[in-house]
C-alpha cells in the first residue's frame, strides 16, 4: 500500500508543483490522475520513485517513508516499481532486447549487467514479457526501428522485468493515436488484473479514465481537487469538472476535455 | 533589453552644445544625450585610431625627432597611407560633431555610413602595420623560383645510384725547388697522371685580399674512360682534400677517344698551417666517377618514408593516450551528470577549466614543453599531442554527454540501477556515434599536428623538413613536403568516410 502524506514539491525556481498532497493507494487499484496540463500529475508520480526529490511530506510505501531512502534501499524500492513514460524513454540505438533486459538491472550483479551479461533466466523473461506484449518478433531490432506503439510495448516490458508491486505511468498513451492508446491501456488493464499489479497512469481523455480507472483523482496547481471511484467519474457533475478543470473549461462531449488553459 | 538606438532619456544638453563638446571629445556628446553605446564606440575607434596612427607615424620616421618631423618624413615615405587616414579622420571628426548635435535633437539615425569608414580605417592601419607588400611578393618571384620548383617537384633527388671512382695522382712539391719528387712510376693500363714540373709556387692572397696566381703544371693523364668528364682534386700537406677552381668554375675535363688529356693548372691556393715544416709535398689527382648498379631510394626518400611512420603513429599514439584520459575526465566535466551536489559541480568547474585553458595552448607550445621535459624526439612531440587531445577531446566528449536525451537515463534510474549501470545502459550507448566521430576527426588533427609539431624538436617529419630547409636540400624538402600532403589528403578522405559511417 501507498500513502502519501503532505507531499511539497518546490522547485529550484520557486515554482510550487504539489502543494501539501495526501492520499492512499490500496494494493491492486487502477489509480488514475487527472488534471490540465502544468496542474502537477508527472511531479506526483515522479516523486513517488524519487526521479524528483520532494521538497516535504512522506511517501509510505508499505510503511516505510521513500522520500527518506537513499543509496541501496532507494534502488530496492525503485526496482519494485515499474515505470512507463510518454515518450517511452527507450534507449534508441540499443537493441529491444537490451531495453527490455535493462528492466533487471536492480536485481543483477552491476559488474556482470555491466557486460550486458543477465543471468539466462532473466533472458527468458524477456522473453515472456515481449511475448505478453506480443512483440517477440522484434527482439533483435534497434528501439528505434519499431512504432510508437510497438516502443510502448517495449517500455511495459522492460517495467514488467521488474516484477513490480506498482506501475507508475505517466501520460502512457499521450504521443499514440486513439486504437493504440487503448491497446495499451487494455496490458496495462490486464497486468493490474490478472497480476494484481497496482497502477498510478496520469491520463488525458475522460473515456479513457472511465474506462479504465478504478479510482480517480484530480489536481489543480499542485492541489488535490478530486477524489472519486470509478461509479463516481463516470456521472462527475459539471462543478466537479471545473473544479478540475478550470472555470472556462467546457465539456466538448461525454468523453474529452477541452481545456481553458494551455496544450 | 533596451534597444541601444532607441532614446530613453531626453538629451541633457541642446544640440550646439553637444556638437561643440564631441569637437572636443568625439563622442561626449552623444554620451551625454544618452545614447551610452554609441557615445563609447565613436571615443574607442576614435582614439584608438589616432594612437595607432601616431605609432605608425613613429615607426615610419622613427630616426625623426618630435612629431612634426615624423609627420613629414612620412608623408615623403608613404603618401598615400598617410593622406588616406587624415582625411578620414577628419571626415570621421566631423561626421562624430554632426552627430551628436542629431541625436541631441532626439533624432536617431543608424550611421551605417560611418561604421563602414570606421571598419576601412581600421583596415588600412592593419594593412599598413602588418607590412603587407604585395609588389614585394610580384618582385621577388623570380629568384624564389628555384627553389620553390625544387620543392614543388623534387622527385629527381628520390632516386640515386651508387658511384665508383678512378683516381690516379701525381705529387708535387710547392714553395721549394730542392728535391721535387719523382713522377709517378707507369703502369700498362691503369689510370695514369703525371705532372711536369713536379714542384712550383701557389696561388697567394696580397694584402688586400686578390688573388696572386701561382705557377702552372703542365698536367698529362692516360688510361682513364675515354670521353668522360675527369675532375681535378687537390690534396695538401696534411691530406685535405679540397676542388680547386679555375676561373671561379670547379676544375673539370674531358678526357679524349684513348682515355687520355692534358691540362695546364695553375697551383691553386691553400693557406698551409703554421704547423707545416720542411718539404710541403701536395697531390694533384685526377678522378673519374661513374653511376654503377641499379636505381634505387635516396636517403632523403627514405629518411622521408621513415620519419613519415614515425609521424602517424605518434599521432596515433597521441590520440590513444588522449582517449583513454579524455574519457573519464569528460564524464566528470559533463554538466548533466554533475549537477548533484556542490563538489561535484565544484569538480565540473575545475575541470571544464583545465580543459579550456589547455586547449587553448597550441600543441608547438606544449611540444616546446615537453622537449624541456623529456628532451628531443617523437616522445616530446606525443606528450605534447596527448595534452592538447585530452583537453579537446573531453571537452567535446564532455559537450556530447550533456546533449544527450535524458528520458532513458530516468529510465533506466526508475529500475533500480546503480550509477555505474544507468551510465553503460543509458548513456553509453547514446555516446557511441559522436565519440567516434570526435575520435577519429581528433586522430587526423594529431596527424597533421604531428607533420609540423617535429619543427620545434617534437619528433617526426617536420623535424626533417626544417633540417632540410636550412641546409638549403630543396628537393628533400620537397620529397617531404609531399608525403606530407600525400598522407594528410588520405587521412582526410578515410576520415571523413569512417565518419560519416557513424552519424
Ligand atoms: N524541472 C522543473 N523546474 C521548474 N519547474 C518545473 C520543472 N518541471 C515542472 N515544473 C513546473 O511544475 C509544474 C507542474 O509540472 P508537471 O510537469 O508536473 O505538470 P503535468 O501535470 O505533468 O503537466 P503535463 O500534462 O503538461 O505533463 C508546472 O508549472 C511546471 O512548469
Ligand atoms: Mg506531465
Amino acid at each position: 500500500m501507498l500513502e502519501i502524506r503532505n507531499l511539497t514539491k518546490i522547485y529550484d525556481d520557486g515554482t510550487k508543483a504539489l502543494k501539501n498532497v495526501s492520499f492512499k493507494v490500496e494494493d491492486g487499484e487502477f489509480l488514475v490522475i487527472i488534471g490540465l496540463s502544468g496542474s502537477g500529475k508527472s511531479t506526483l508520480l515522479r516523486c513517488i520513485n524519487r526521479l524528483i526529490e520532494p521538497t516535504e511530506g512522506e511517501i509510505l510505501w508499505n510503511g516505510k517513508d521513500i522520500a527518506k531512502a537513499d543509496g541501496r534501499s532507494l534502488r530496492e524500492v525503485r526496482r519494485q516499481i515499474g515505470m512507463i513514460f510518454q515518450h517511452f524513454n527507450l534507449v534508441k540505438r540499443s537493441s529491444v532486447i537490451t531495453n527490455v533486459l535493462s528492466g533487471r538491472l536492480g536485481y543483477v550483479s552491476p559488474w556482470s549487467s555491466i557486460l550486458h551479461h543477465f543471468p539466462s533466466e532473466d533472458r527468458k523473461r524477456a522473453y515472456d514479457a515481449l511475448e505478453m506484449v506480443g512483440i517477440t518478433d522484434q527482439a533483435a531490432k534497434r528501439a528505434d526501428e519499431l512504432s510508437g506503439g510497438q516502443q510502448q510495448r517495449v517500455g511495459i516490458a522492460r517495467a514488467l522485468m521488474q516484477d513490480p508491486s506498482m506501475i507508475l505511468a505517466d501520460e502512457p498513451v499521450a504521443s499514440l493515436d486513439p486504437v493504440l492508446a487503448h491497446s495499451i491501456l487494455g496490458y496495462l488493464e490486464d497486468i493490474n488484473k490478472q497480476r494484481d499489479i497496482t497502477i498510478m497512469c496520469s491520463l488525458h481523455y475522460l473515456d479513457l479514465v472511465q474506462q479504465y480507472s478504478s479510482r480517480v483523482i484530480g489536481l489543480r496547481d499542485g492541489n488535490l481537487v478530486y477524489e472519486g471511484s470509478n461509479a463516481d467519474i463516470r456521472k462527475m457533475t459539471d462543478d466537479e469538472f471545473k473544479e478540475i478543470y478550470g472555470k472556462e473549461a467546457v465539456r466538448v462531449n461525454a468523453g474529452s476535455i477541452s481545456g481553458g488553459a494551455d496544450e | 533589453m533596451s534597444n541601444p538606438y532607441k532614446v530613453t532619456k531626453k538629451p541633457l544638453l541642446p544640440p550646439a552644445v553637444s556638437a561643440v563638446l564631441s569637437l572636443i571629445v568625439p563622442g561626449l556628446g552623444q554620451l551625454l544625450s544618452f545614447r551610452i553605446r554609441r557615445g563609447l564606440f565613436l571615443l574607442f575607434s576614435f582614439v584608438s585610431i589616432i594612437g595607432l596612427f601616431i605609432w605608425r607615424l613613429q615607426v615610419i620616421a622613427h630616426r625623426e625627432i618630435g612629431l612634426q618631423a615624423k609627420f613629414v618624413k612620412s608623408f615623403s615615405r608613404e603618401p598615400f597611407f598617410i593622406v588616406f587616414i587624415c582625411a578620414a579622420v577628419i571626415a570621421l571628426w566631423i561626421w562624430i560633431i554632426y552627430d551628436a548635435y542629431k541625436t541631441a535633437g532626439g533624432k536617431n539615425e543608424k550611421g551605417l555610413g560611418i561604421f563602414v569608414l570606421v571598419l576601412i580605417m581600421f583596415f588600412s592601419l592593419g594593412w599598413q602595420i602588418s607590412e603587407i607588400n604585395l609588389g614585394k611578393m610580384i618582385r621577388e618571384f623570380p629568384e624564389a623560383w628555384p627553389p620553390l620548383s625544387r620543392i614543388l617537384w623534387p622527385w629527381e633527388a628520390a632516386v640515386t645510384r651508387d658511384t665508383s671512382s678512378v683516381t690516379a695522382e701525381a705529387a708535387i712539391l710547392v714553395d721549394d725547388t730542392a728535391n721535387p719528387p719523382a713522377i709517378p712510376e707507369y703502369i700498362e693500363g691503369e689510370p695514369y697522371i703525371k705532372s711536369t714540373p713536379t714542384f712550383g709556387k701557389m696561388s697567394t692572397l696580397d694584402e688586400k685580399n686578390n688573388m696572386v696566381l701561382g705557377d702552372i703544371i703542365h698536367l698529362e693523364g692516360s688510361g682513364f674512360e675515354p670521353d668522360t668528364l675527369t675532375e681535378i682534386y687537390w690534396e695538401d700537406s696534411i691530406g685535405n682534400e679540397f676542388r680547386p677552381r679555375q676561373d671561379g668554375e670547379y676544375v673539370s675535363l674531358v678526357t679524349d677517344g684513348d682515355g687520355g688529356f692534358t691540362f695546364d693548372l695553375v697551383i691553386p691556393y691553400r693557406l698551409t698551417p703554421p704547423s707545416a715544416v720542411g718539404q710541403q709535398i701536395h697531390r694533384v689527382q685526377a678522378r673519374q666517377t661513374s653511376e654503377v648498379g641499379p636505381v634505387k631510394a635516396s636517403e632523403p626518400l627514405r629518411l622521408t618514408i621513415v620519419l613519415m611512420l614515425e609521424t602517424i603513429f605518434m599521432g596515433m599514439m597521441a590520440t590513444f593516450f588522449g582517449i583513454i584520459l579524455a574519457i573519464p575526465l569528460s564524464f566528470l566535466a559533463a554538466r548533466n551528470l554533475m549537477s548533484g551536489s556542490w563538489v561535484t559541480v565544484t569538480i565540473y568547474y575545475v575541470i571544464r577549466t583545465i580543459f579550456n585553458i589547455t586547449r587553448s595552448i597550441e600543441p608547438m607550445i606544449w611540444a616546446l614543453i615537453a622537449v624541456v621535459w623529456v628532451g628531443l624526439g617523437p616522445f616530446a612531440g606525443i606528450i605534447a599531442l596527448t595534452i592538447h587531445t585530452i583537453a579537446a577531446l573531453g571537452k567535446l566528449y564532455s559537450e556530447s554527454i550533456e546533449s544527450i536525451d535524458p528520458g532513458p537515463i530516468e529510465a533506466i534510474q526508475a529500475t533500480g540501477a546503480n550509477r555505474l549501470q544507468t551510465i553503460m545502459f543509458a548513456v553509453v550507448p547514446q555516446m557511441i556515434p559522436p565519440f567516434v566521430s570526435f575520435t577519429i576527426y581528433r586522430w587526423d588533427i594529431n596527424v597533421r599536428m604531428s607533420t609540423v609539431i617535429g619543427m620545434v624538436g617534437g619528433g617526426g617529419i617536420g623535424f626533417l623538413l626544417v633540417q632540410y630547409i636550412r641546409l638549403l636540400d630543396y628537393k628533400s624538402a620537397g620529397i617531404a613536403v609531399w608525403f606530407i600532403a600525400i598522407t594528410v589528403a588520405i587521412l582526410d578522405f578515410v576520415s571523413s568516410k569512417i565518419r560519416e559511417k557513424f552519424v
